[in-house]
């Protein structure tokens, strides 16, 4: 027996060789390579492939398994961190800041020519810019359209949309729009949109979710409770969006997440989402769709949003990082990723023009104004110095599923989550004050600083 | 002990405050932080499946110490679960429970029509067999129902009674000596008072080990199914401790308070456990 087990061990440290080969992929000689922490969407092999031939010197990298801004930071602190790494709000550039792992590279890129905080949307600065400092480049930009779907539209006889609708009037056609079977079932709903982006609602509303210095929180505000309820009455009173139970019959969120699937199966005459849906949606060859930019609410705003890369302050290559901070910055990606459909570029001015409206690979893609026209309305989420983003996220969350599943009103849930939130903020005035700094993150962190 | 330290102290991976010792104040937070109070009773209630699983694994392992034909085949098919990827057969009980077109709804959609009620929306309701209230402790009749708690303790009864603990029992069934039985069939015992006076008491040991195992489980578990199936909601339903200290160390960068929730929570399965040892083994030596 005892050479059984003998021979099993040395099998398998022979086994480990080729495994621990395998997994340290060697650098080519001559070459700096850089690690980018970021999701593993289909469209970034394209995005690196450019990088890497337009920089010959460096060799780029992506690591989406330990995407998750508990990784970044635990191993960062660590010292075996990536060079470069993605933030998707305010709150995670707060965040990375603060536990001292994003490089501040406002100067770097002053000298390269790009002054971060003046070329980009202005919606998206909120996840890269923090007190007029700079820590990365937004990667994308977006804000929500309504798309169409051109083949179920036929099908009801209902001439494609071709003007901006108000929410009455698209409620009415969502509602011609939703087939349900006989047991009443649906077969396809009028309108599809993402629970999460309820934040979008309030925005479009008027509301927010804290107040302009971030010291209370006021997601209770009449506008947000509108904006919530009409979410909520989406799916229950005028029944043309997808219930949690139908939803739960989607795939799982992010890139190719259950609404697009909806939406390119068939499953929904309209969709409420962004550009980025279009990577995901060209791959569906028999889906004929447009897009009409979504109705206003009482705020005349949209929100923006979108994800940045920033710069490691722990990178051993930061030359090599920088270098990928200003092709964020310059023509070939941003055209790149305009073409790609990968939300809108970052830098508004590759967002017009010829090169922009009609891509000559999918000229049947008519719509690109209205992105850059919603984009141009687009609002930043906000932050509260003084409460951490994540809990404040979780508390509402909590409420919202509430609501979300018909157990509870908007009033009744934004109400409970507000008061639970200043609670949180109120210690962390009270820390900020014994601490005696200005705020929480021991600066005057403003918020989005809304138009 | 490292843990111990940082449990004292104020530490956030975020910095949010100058890092120091703040003594007990993270477990003075603690006990009146309500979501702390609502999860350790999530916790419990996920343990209520607990003794079902436990008597079902009994009673696998005596069908299973038959002398039957190809029972090597059946005890691997039973044993399968626990040696299957945890995240694969979590995804496979997602669609299961899916209201719409999963398989359960499929079979219990009628029973409930015939009662003139709908079928369970499972890990997507609060609902629950006690009734707990979403957000509060307390006890209402509008939350009566089955959910996604309820959810999560049927799938682990299914894991567990062909797991470890059937072959726990299979093998304290081995151990009996045969002489026990026979004296029994000499002294006419039926199959019933067989099973009562021989092999329960036999069994005793390994049923005390296998509380005790799947007490300390139980109070540690809930953090694999709810990442995956539900992230811990709806609004926090399936939020267990272990779930809650992985919330706030890794998501809300909270390492000092999580430090203190997972001190208290090791308190409560060492007191568990010494109260087992204490009346358990007592009943054990009596068997």
């Amino acid at each position: 027996m005892k050479w059984v087990f003998a021979g099993a061990f040395v099998l398998l440290c022979l086994l480990a060789i080729p495994a621990y080969r395998g997994s340290h992929d060697p650098v080519t000689a001559g070459k700096t390579r850089i690690v980018w922490i970021s999701d593993d969407n289909p469209v970034r092999k394209g995005q690196i492939e450019l990088f890497n031939k337009t920089h010959p010197s460096i060799e780029l990298k992506i690591d989406p398994t330990n995407a998750g801004m508990e990784k970044v930071i635990v191993q960062s602190l660590a010292g075996v961190g990536p060079d470069l790494f993605d933030c998707y709000n305010p709150f995670q550039l707060s965040a990375y800041v603060r536990a001292g792992i994003a490089a501040d590279i406002t100067d770097d890129m002053l000298k390269a020519g790009v002054d971060v905080g003046k070329i980009i949307w202005p919606a998206v600065k909120v996840t890269c810019v923090r007190d007029e400092r700079a820590y990365g480049f937004p990667c994308n930009a977006a804000c929500d359209a309504v798309w169409f779907n051109k083949k179920l539209f036929e099908e009801a006889r209902i001439p494609y949309p071709d003007h901006q609708m108000t929410w009455d009037e698209l409620i009415a056609l969502a509602k011609r729009l939703t087939v349900r079977e006989a047991d009443g079932r649906a077969k396809q709903f009028g309108l599809l949109c993402d629970w999460w982006q309820w934040q979008s609602f309030i925005a479009m509303w008027g509301g927010s979710i804290f107040s302009a210095d971030g010291s209370q929180c006021v997601v209770d505000s009449p506008e947000a409770i509108a904006a919530v309820q009409f979410l909520h009455d989406l799916i229950y009173v005028h029944k043309v969006m997808p219930s949690p139970a139908d939803e739960a019959s989607a795939t799982q969120g992010g890139w190719g997440s259950g609404t697009i699937s909806f939406f390119s199966g068939d499953k929904g005459a309209m969709a409420f989402g962004g550009r980025w849906w279009l990577c995901t949606l060209r791959m569906s060859k028999d889906l004929r769709s447009g897009v009409m930019p979504a109705p206003f609410g009482p705020g005349g705003v949209y929100r923006g949003y979108g994800r940045s890369t920033l710069v490691s302050a722990n990178s051993k290559n930061r030359a090599a990082a920088l270098e990928f901070m200003k092709y964020l910055a310059g023509p070939d990606y941003n055209q790149l990723l305009n073409d790609q459909g990968d939300a809108l570029a970052p830098v508004p001015a590759y967002c017009q023009g010829e090169r922009f409206l009609h891509n000559p690979e999918y000229p049947q893609e008519t719509d690109n104004q209205v992105w850059a026209d919603a984009m141009a309305k687009g609002v930043p989420d906000q932050v509260s110095p003084y409460v951490n983003g994540n809990l404040a996220n979780r508390i509402l969350t909590k409420q919202l599923d509430l609501v979300k599943n018909d157990q509870k009103t908007a009033a009744d849930a934004l109400r409970s989550a507000a008061k639970r939130i200043n609670e949180e903020i109120a210690k962390g005035r009270a820390m900020a004050a014994a601490a005696g700094v200005a705020g929480r993150a021991g600066t005057a962190e403003k918020t989005g600083g809304r138009p | 002990m490292f843990s111990l330290v940082v449990s004292a102290t104020n530490w956030s991976l975020t910095r949010e405050e100058p890092f120091r010792f703040v003594g007990l104040a993270n477990f003075a937070q603690l006990f009146g932080d309500k979501e702390f109070w609502q999860y350790f009773i999530n916790t419990g209630y996920l343990m209520l499946g607990m003794p079902i699983a436990i008597a079902g694994s009994l009673c696998l392992a005596l069908l299973l110490s038959q002398k039957l034909r190809g029972v090597v085949i059946y005890r691997t098919m039973f044993y399968l679960p626990s040696f299957t990827s945890g995240v694969a057969l979590l995804i496979l009980w997602k669609a299961l429970y899916n209201p719409q077109f999963g398989p359960i709804n499929a079979a219990l959609g009628p029973i409930f029509q015939w009662f003139g009620g709908q079928a369970p929306e499972w890990l997507l309701s609060t609902k629950n067999l006690l009734g707990l209230h979403a957000e509060d402790i307390r006890l209402v009749w509008a939350q009566f129902g089955l959910g996604a708690r309820d959810a999560m303790i049927f799938m682990g009864i299914w894991i567990s009674i062909g797991g470890s603990n059937m072959l726990l029992y299979l093998a304290g069934l081995s151990n009996i000596p045969q002489e026990l039985f026979e004296a029994a069939q000499i002294d006419g015992a039926g199959p019933w008072a067989t099973f009562r006076h021989v092999t329960w008491p036999q069994l005793a040991p390994t049923t005390f080990f296998i509380l005790v195992m799947s007490f300390i489980g139980g109070l540690q578990g809930g953090f694999e199914s709810a990442r995956v199936l539900t992230a811990g909601g709806p609004a926090g339903t399936t939020t267990t401790l272990a779930y809650y200290i992985y919330t706030k160390a890794f998501e809300e960068f909270q390492i000092g308070y999580a430090s203190a929730v997972s001190w208290v929570l090791f308190i409560i399965i060492a007191v568990v456990t010494l109260l087992n040892w204490k009346f358990g083994s007592r009943e054990t030596n009596d068997a």
